[in-house]
């Protein structure tokens, strides 16, 4: 590489560095250090004990020899599908500063690489501190973690690269009948598994993965699942040499198609620099980028509340919609992943990872109320529309999708699992609607009394994961008594009425949905506290 | 229509305006100049309700800003320096938004008009995020004025405009002006006061160093060959006062 990368790497190294020794110079920075670094240690330790009972370090050698080889080739062919360009990504400075300076390509490449290494370090580091007690050693899940994520990067690269190289060539035109091929292939192995109950999928993912063709489909995936399980420090050595030949080949690999993908390159630099832009403004990674849709001609007025309303449906719809398309695909399977997992969903470990889903994963990824509009509060700002009316304008959507996507869980929990009548159905959809807009009230007044951007630091900004771990413990405080003093209230209705459920059951809802007004009246008050030039500027 | 009176504004003991007092009537387009840093944008951010006052009277067409803010708001247009619009909306659907926060029932013929004045029309379906800036700032200024508000006011209103839009938007605050709204703008281009504005005011620190008509204020200093007199009378205003605040700390 050439010596003046060398040293801006360096210089970029160092100077994330200062700026994450920085915010622990700041009482907040440090406090939500410290906290996620307990939160971290915490996990550590239960995940530890609990395992150390529970798993069988062969039996689980054996899954990951089975499942991440598939894991990692079903990786591969997502990234041929949904690849639009060369994933060494130059950001705009870069590209003023670099591609017009005396460097060749090869050593800008080098240069893109060395910093995904050093990047990867860090997480590999990070995944090392979980993975320890499953590898055996810290040694052997730090050597893994980092030789299998530089191998996921090159080869997605490859993959991308070697796809726009082909372009307009017949084995371009493979693509789609292929992948037609896969996901028929797929269907006719999820109908197998449905009409066999002996046989599961994962038991035909299995059968797969150790037949003969499993096998030499596999093998570039397999020395890298090989690594997890080491058992001796030769078979580390012998393994991390065979991965690290793998992962030179790649970047070799990468550096010669380079020459083919350059205009390619530029243009899907350009598109993802504008995407994270996007992002950085509140935008979603799926946000359209059409330039020119048909315009909807008037918005409603419904007393000021219609246009904001109306805003975030737009929103929903060009920002979000590949995203609530997921989400409710990921709501839908829960239930049959959970009993295929055989953790159903009644059980309290499981309700816990669906409530993290639902109020943690989701709320951070469907953004279409106030935390996307952070640099936009100027216009709300200036608007002749009385507060609560745009408070309540800018809940209603994001509201609403998360109440599909809870109604979308409660229905797949109403098909697959036995235990789970109509009449319980009805009473979770029921609940499921002021308990969301109790979540969103809650994320909204918090995100507007303590502003800050949604995405991180770059990686390893511990203040923002930290921050984001003590907000979601918060939030789960609140709802939680607030779902207690609904409960008590129903309780007592019970006990004032003497009979029936249906009574107790309707005064309960009542408290829960006073609830959340009352915090709608809180997210009124940090709307009117929000001062933009001060917060902002 | 636009009256203030002893503004002040504090932020965490750093005072950005000191007991301001002023008033714009319809017709007039009053010039804000000074230095970075000497309030002019929190003026303009406190008088359209962004940011809350801490001390004084802000009237918008005879509402208050902080006590009546719904109703000096339908009054007011704003132009921010750095229009932020929604990402996913089209030229044509912010107009659609502003008129139905504007509670406009009939708009569209409005909205035909202003878009083809800033030369628009062939962008109504274009999304927001493919515009350039001088675009967008098309798009803000259209839906500021959607409404036909009684006070415009302008933050550094030609960034990023090409030399026709330049001449557009100037066309239009005087057209503004002479339908009686009430316009101030704040600006560092000392060449679109002297084109456009009645009256100037010029800070510093904070503070008002000198505000009258464009005449008087031009008519003190007199023409000299190598600056414009309204530059003139910026540095010698603006200098005199660092000098005044250097030999004070000292």
């Amino acid at each position: 590489m050439d010596p003046a990368l060398r040293q801006l790497l360096f210089l970029r190294l160092r100077g994330g560095l200062r700026q994450r020794l920085q915010q622990l110079a700041s009482v907040r920075g440090l406090l939500f250090s410290l906290a996620f670094g307990g939160i971290v240690w915490f996990l550590i330790v239960t995940n530890s004990s609990h395992d150390s009972v529970a798993l069988d370090p062969h039996a689980f050698s054996d899954q990951i020899m089975t499942f991440m080889p598939l894991t990692m080739l079903g990786l591969s062919l997502l990234t041929v599908l949904m690849t639009t360009g060369p994933t060494f990504h130059f950001s705009p400075n870069e590209i003023n500063f670099l591609f017009t300076g005396p460097f060749r390509r090869r050593d800008l490449i080098l240069y893109k690489f060395g910093a995904y290494v050093a990047g990867v370090t860090l997480t590999s580091a990070f995944v090392t501190l979980f993975a320890q007690a499953q590898t055996g050693s810290a040694l052997s899940a730090f050597i893994a973690t980092l030789l299998t994520l530089v191998f996921v990067q090159l080869n997605s690269a490859v993959i991308g690269m070697a796809g726009h190289a082909l372009d307009g060539s017949k084995l371009a035109k493979m693509r789609w009948p292929a992948t037609v091929l896969l996901c028929a292939v797929a269907v006719a192995a999820v109908i197998y598994a449905w009409v066999t109950p002996d046989r599961g999928i994962l038991d035909l993912l299995s059968a797969f993965r150790h037949s003969w063709i499993g096998t030499i489909v596999l093998i570039p995936y397999i020395a890298f699942a090989e690594l997890f399980v080491a058992r001796t420090l030769t078979d580390l050595a012998l393994w991390a040499l065979v991965a690290v030949i793998i992962n030179a080949a790649l970047l070799y690999a990468v550096i010669r198609l380079d020459a083919h993908t350059t205009d390619r390159s530029l243009a899907e630099n350009a598109r993802l620099s504008s995407r994270w832009e996007r992002i950085k403004q509140g935008g979603s990674f799926f946000a359209t980028q059409r330039t020119e849709v048909r315009s909807i001609r008037r918005a409603p007025i419904a007393g000021g509340l219609g246009p904001i309303a109306w805003r975030q449906v737009l929103n929903a719809l060009r920002n979000s919609f590949k995203l609530i398309i997921i989400f409710a695909g990921m709501a839908a399977c829960i239930t049959p992943i959970s009993l295929a997992l055989n953790a159903p969903i009644t059980e309290l470990q499981t309700l816990t990872i669906v409530y993290v889903f639902f109020a943690f994963i989701l709320p951070r990824n469907l953004v279409c109320d106030f935390r996307g509009d952070l640099s936009r509060m100027e216009i709300y700002k200036t608007l002749p529309i009385s507060p609560w009316r745009i408070c309540a304008g800018q809940l209603v959507v994001q509201v609403l999708l998360a109440y599909v996507i809870a109604l979308t869980i409660i229905g797949s929990a109403l098909v697959f699992e036995e235990s789970m009548t109509p009449q319980i159905a009805l009473i979770l959809a029921a609940f499921a609607l002021p308990l969301t807009f109790l979540i969103y009230a809650v994320e909204n007044t918090v995100h507007l009394l303590f502003p800050v951007k949604l995405v991180a630091m770059g990686r390893a900004d511990f203040e923002f994961l930290g921050r984001s771990i003590v907000e979601f413990i918060a939030k789960t405080i609140f709802v939680l008594a607030a779902m207690a003093a609904s409960g008590a209230v129903g309780m007592w209705a019970f006990k004032m009425t003497g009979t029936g459920l249906v009574l107790p059951g309707m005064v309960s809802w009542l408290a829960l949905t006073l609830i959340g007004v009352v915090t709608l009246a809180a997210l009124q008050y940090a709307f009117q506290r929000f001062a933009v030039a001060e917060t902002i500027d | 229509m636009i009256t203030v009176t002893n503004f002040s504004k504090q932020y965490k003991g750093f005072t950005a305006v000191k007991n301001l007092s002023f008033s714009v009537e319809p017709g007039q387009i009053l010039g804000l100049l000074g230095p970075n840093g000497a309030g002019k944008t929190t003026t303009l951010r406190t008088l359209c309700g962004i940011i809350p006052p801490s001390a004084g009277s802000l009237l918008i067409a005879g509402h208050d800003i902080a006590q009546d803010p719904i109703a000096a708001k339908a009054n007011l247009g704003y132009i921010p320096d750095d229009p932020r619009l929604f990402d996913t909306m089209t030229v044509w659907e912010h107009l659609a938004f502003t008129a139905a926060a504007y509670k406009l029932a009939d708009f569209e013929e409005d909205a035909e008009a202003l878009l083809a004045s800033f030369e628009l029309t062939h962008k109504r379906n274009t999304l927001v995020h493919d515009l350039s800036r001088g675009m967008r700032q098309k798009v803000a200024i259209a839906c500021a004025f959607l409404h036909d508000p009684k006070v415009i006011l302008f933050d550094e209103p030609l960034t990023g405009l090409d030399p026709q839009g330049i001449r557009g938007i100037q066309q239009a605050i005087r057209d503004r002006a002479q339908a009686g709204a009430a316009i101030i703008i704040s600006s560092h281009l000392l060449s679109l006061f002297e084109n456009l504005c009645t009256h100037i005011m010029v800070l510093n620190l904070g503070e008002c160093r000198r505000f009258g008509t464009m005449e008087d204020l031009l008519t003190e200093v007199g023409h000299t060959d190598s600056t414009s007199a309204l530059e003139e009378v910026y540095f010698s205003i603006t200098q005199a006062s660092d000098e005044t605040a250097e030999s004070a700390v000292a």
